[in-house]
């Protein structure tokens, strides 16, 4: 039974992500982005690591596919990809995700990773917490300075340049 | 618009590199932030390293920037980077390591495209910021893979780890993945595609950033993992596929198809990119010997010598390739272009630049007494004697061909008329960082010592076990 949801919440995560990447609409291909987020959510509940899914479901679908949407209704845009035909450059890409897929198969399958046996007691959210807070506080200053620079990072790319404008 | 962002940087630049430089010469063992970073040499040399560069890139933006909107936000932009690249090179923990390499990488996506009205600097930072996010994902599997054999994020204990499963196929996997997501931003053959694009395209300080030190940020991060793990673990148990091996054929195609591809281009910074992706071939040679030495043991001499020279060509190639797309930005700021044509008789126009890009050009090419060639000495002195000799070989042979291309942008800069004879106004922000440059180009070359000492010191620390 795991094993039939397992297989379905993966379709349903690489679907997703697909449909996000080939979606010639923006709107369906954010939509596909949450589907995609929501697969992967799921299959994090299936693994016993409810904490991780409960974040991916109020980070990613809740605050990053919404904010998508958001931007999409205020950009008001008809087409987003111009239609591009098949080229060979899609085509090696193609090969070469599959023959990564199959190495990673046969690698994974080549460690017998089924007979490992999975630790008994599972991560709970105050280990967690207590780990971030003490081995891992000067980890967590650092994210706060990449969540810094990324912000100034979507500054620089949002705001009007206005002297080039004049300039142009 | 006066702005204060760029002096703020510069002062905090010279202001770390003094304290690294000192805790460099006395330095004490240890480890800070609990077991995150480390407190050792190596981190000090690419510290040393990475800060230099960005220093260079700070002094010389302020002209480049000083009538632009955005330029305190380019400036605090290039502080993450920095900073980013600075924890880095101290990291003890992968994911210390990850986040520290986000923290690098982040910025510099926004610094690529920060000429957003040009569609070149758009494209570009798109193609970085692709391929930069599929090497950090890369990454991140490699170090969850890790993880589930060694139950720990300390790099020390995980290499352990992972030595202690001998052939174990996702071991073997974990460490193929950091080599491909290291090598991308080493820019190592094959996978350097992105890098002649994004240099071209993105404004030509942050290429030189991106050339001599967020390249070297990969190669410190290659040095603290990859080669940790790859010393004491077997990939496959056929000899033929040993990680020396695989190091081998990376060095040897990296160098040999950078040079190949750098002498048929027509635009300056692609050729500075390929030079680059070749110059990285060479820095390869020294892990070569060091994988080599202890999987078989013996040829530790050659192992220290080959490791130095990776060391001392990382910080030489720093300051050369610096110089070299400093030059290429004052020029394409100056006169627009950033064809090889235009630097038909540029001695005449700006005699500052075309010596700075002589002497950078000479000393990428080996040419004694400049620095660059005494790194390139240790590294194939360190391969000669041995299995990799044919190395040692490819390496001088690549270095003559190099030569060429080289040899040619300088005739063209001596040589060759101009379409105008017009002195062009060499800006003091870029004299001044091509002074400093020349002077280190030269004076290492003279006085190599210290700075050999400086390398060599920064090796026994890599693997505290």
């Amino acid at each position: 039974m795991a094993d039939v949801v397992f297989f379905a919440l993966m379709v349903v995560a690489v679907g997703g992500a697909i449909i996000a990447l080939e979606a010639r609409e923006i709107v369906y291909g954010a939509v596909g982005l949450a589907g995609s987020f929501f697969g992967v959510a799921a299959l994090f509940f299936l693994l016993d690591a409810p904490f991780v899914a409960v974040f991916q479901i109020i980070v990613y679908i809740g605050a990053v596919a919404i904010l998508i949407l958001f931007t999409v209704m205020l950009v008001r845009q008809e087409r987003w990809l111009k239609d591009a035909s098949f080229s060979v450059g899609q085509l090696a890409g193609i090969l070469t995700a599959g023959a990564t897929a199959v190495a990673l198969i046969l690698a994974f399958s080549a460690a017998k990773l089924w007979e490992v046996t999975p630790s008994s007691n599972p991560p709970d959210f105050l280990g967690i917490g207590q780990l971030i807070s003490t081995e891992f506080a000067p980890a967590l200053q650092v994210l706060a300075l990449v969540l810094a620079a990324s912000v100034l990072g979507a500054i620089t790319l949002a705001k009007v340049d206005r002297e080039e404008k004049v300039k142009a | 618009m006066a702005d204060a962002s760029p002096y703020i940087l510069i002062t905090a630049l010279i202001a770390s590199l003094m304290l690294i430089g000192a805790n460099a010469l006395y330095p004490q063992q240890g480890s800070v932030f609990g077991s995150l970073l480390s407190y050792d040499r190596l981190g000090g040399f690419f510290g040393v390293v990475t800060l230099l560069v960005t220093l260079f890139v700070t002094v010389s933006s302020v002209v480049v920037t000083n009538e632009r909107p955005n330029a305190p936000l380019y400036y605090s932009l290039l502080s993450f980077t920095a900073l980013g690249m600075l924890i880095l090179s101290y990291a003890a923990d992968l994911l210390m390591l990850f986040i520290a390499w986000e923290l690098m990488s982040l910025p510099t996506y926004a610094l690529a495209g920060f000429e957003k009205r040009r569609a070149q600097s758009n494209e570009a930072a798109a193609k970085y910021a692709i391929i930069g996010a599929l090497s950090s994902a890369i990454i991140l599997y490699a170090i969850s893979l890790t993880y589930g054999f060694a139950g720990t994020t300390q790099i020390a204990p995980a290499v352990r780890a992972i030595a202690s499963q001998p052939f174990n196929p996702l071991a073997s996997t974990a460490i193929l993945l950091f080599v491909v997501g290291f090598g991308f931003k080493m820019s190592i053959v094959p996978f350097h595609m992105w890098a002649p694009d994004a240099y071209e395209g993105a404004p030509p300080t942050i290429s030189t950033l991106l050339a001599a030190a967020t390249k070297k940020a990969g190669f410190v991060a290659a040095i603290r993992v990859l080669l940790a793990v790859t010393t004491v673990y077997a990939v496959t148990q056929n000899p033929v596929f040993s990680t020396a091996n695989v190091f081998a054929v990376l060095a040897l195609v990296t160098m040999t198809l950078g040079n190949i591809a750098a002498l048929t281009q027509k635009s300056m910074t692609r050729l500075l990119a390929y030079s680059s992706i070749a110059q990285a071939g060479y820095i390869l040679i020294g892990f070569v010997m060091y994988a080599y030495s202890t999987g078989v043991g013996g040829y530790q001499q050659e192992a220290i010598i080959g490791m130095t020279g990776s060391l001392f060509h990382v910080l030489n190639h720093a300051v050369m390739k610096g110089a070299a797309f400093l030059v290429a930005s004052l020029v394409l700021f100056k006169l627009r272009r950033a064809d090889v044509q235009a630097y038909g008789g540029l001695a005449r126009r700006m005699p500052v630049s075309a010596f700075t890009l002589t002497v950078a050009f000479l000393a990428l090419a080996g040419v004694p007494p400049l620095s660059g060639f005494w790194s390139k000495v240790l590294l194939f002195l360190s391969v000669l004697n041995g299995p990799y000799s044919w190395l040692a070989v490819a390496g001088i042979l690549n270095s003559a061909f190099s030569m060429g291309f080289y040899a040619w942008i300088i005739k063209r800069m001596y040589m060759d008329e101009s379409e105008t004879t017009e002195k062009v106004n060499e800006s003091t922000g870029f004299v001044v960082v091509f002074a400093v440059a020349v002077a280190l180009i030269i004076g290492l070359g003279i006085f190599p010592g210290p700075a050999i000492a400086f390398a060599q010191n920064a090796i026994p620390t890599i693997f505290a076990r």
